[in-house]
């Protein structure tokens, strides 16, 4: 029904309609500037207070839940070479065949980048605005996917907690392909991507670049 | 505290809450993460700072007798000049 296929789709469309109503209130106020009689207030309360309580909290909701997909992490365009190798049906990395995976889907990114604890969500949000301050302080006005801007790294080692969500290290499989080292990636004293490296080769490349330059 | 002042409270809540209504459509229509953390900040604080100017409006119109006033049942404190005696 009106091509709404999803919650958060819902919300945004929710979202959209009251800010459009709570608008069409503030400017029949603006234009006509009534007396505050009884049903005047009671407008009002609605277009300044009911109104946009069910715009904040609908737009909050929806705006969180797109934070988490490949799109918006893609939108900034230093993020151009990750956003094009993960979604490259033949790019055989990490990051591509994850977002291919029917489990991860749209929020690849997010996946395997969020904190993972009890407060993950918030301290992966918390980064994301020590993103948005580096994005406009050091990579706003650099060239397409951020040439001559510095070096892209991670704030901390990848932690091989985020792997094990899934990879469990209890499984058969995964105890006969490790071999002695299981024990050193359960405790972290070996990470999972020093031996799968091939997670965003064209951004290994760009690293490898950055390097040389130095 | 007298009407003119009173209205001109509400004028500038409806102008904030416009400006934080249209912050918030902005970040809908168009989520770029900049947009977005100004709209789920700026614009909700703006919001939330109009609707607590629109009920201090409220309140100090009620309290000098605003509402018998437009209403025209009953005495307020504080006549408008143009229905006032000579």
């Amino acid at each position: 029904m009106f091509g709404i296929q999803s919650i958060q789709q819902l919300l945004r469309a929710i979202a959209f309609f009251c800010a459009a109503a709570s608008l069409l209130i503030m400017v029949w106020y603006l234009v006509r500037r009534p007396h505050l009689h009884r049903t005047t207030k009671v407008i009002l309360l609605f277009g300044l207070g009911l109104l946009p309580g069910i715009v904040s909290l609908t737009g909050n909701i929806s705006g969180f839940a797109y934070t988490m997909t490949r799109p918006f992490c893609g939108s900034c365009h230093v993020m151009g070479p990750y956003l094009r190798d993960a979604e490259d049906p033949k790019s055989t990395s990490l990051a591509a065949i994850h977002s291919r995976s029917h489990k991860f889907g749209e929020d690849s990114c997010y996946h395997c980048h969020a904190d993972y604890q009890m407060f993950g969500a918030m301290t992966t949000k918390m980064n994301g605005m020590r993103h948005l301050y580096h994005y406009i302080t050091e990579y706003a006005n650099t060239g397409p996917d951020g040439e001559g801007g510095p070096k892209i790294h991670l704030y901390k080692p990848f932690k091989n907690d985020t792997c094990m969500q899934c990879h469990s290290t209890q499984a058969k499989m995964y105890l006969e392909t490790h071999g002695d080292q299981v024990d050193a990636i359960r405790k972290g004293d070996v990470s999972c991507i020093d031996c799968h490296s091939d997670v965003h080769p064209l951004a290994l490349s760009r690293r490898a670049a950055a390097k040389e330059a130095k | 505290m007298n009407r003119a002042m009173i209205k001109r409270i509400v004028l500038i809540a409806v102008v904030g809450t416009t400006l934080s209504m249209v912050l918030m459509l902005s970040s809908l229509v168009y989520p770029h993460p900049l947009l977005l953390v100004v709209a789920m900040s700026a614009g909700q604080g703006i919001a939330l700072l109009s609707l607590a100017l629109y009920l201090l409006a409220v309140a100090l119109d009620l309290q000098t007798g605003g509402g018998r006033y437009y209403e025209g049942t009953g005495p307020v404190d504080e006549p408008a000049a143009s229905t006032a005696e000579p």
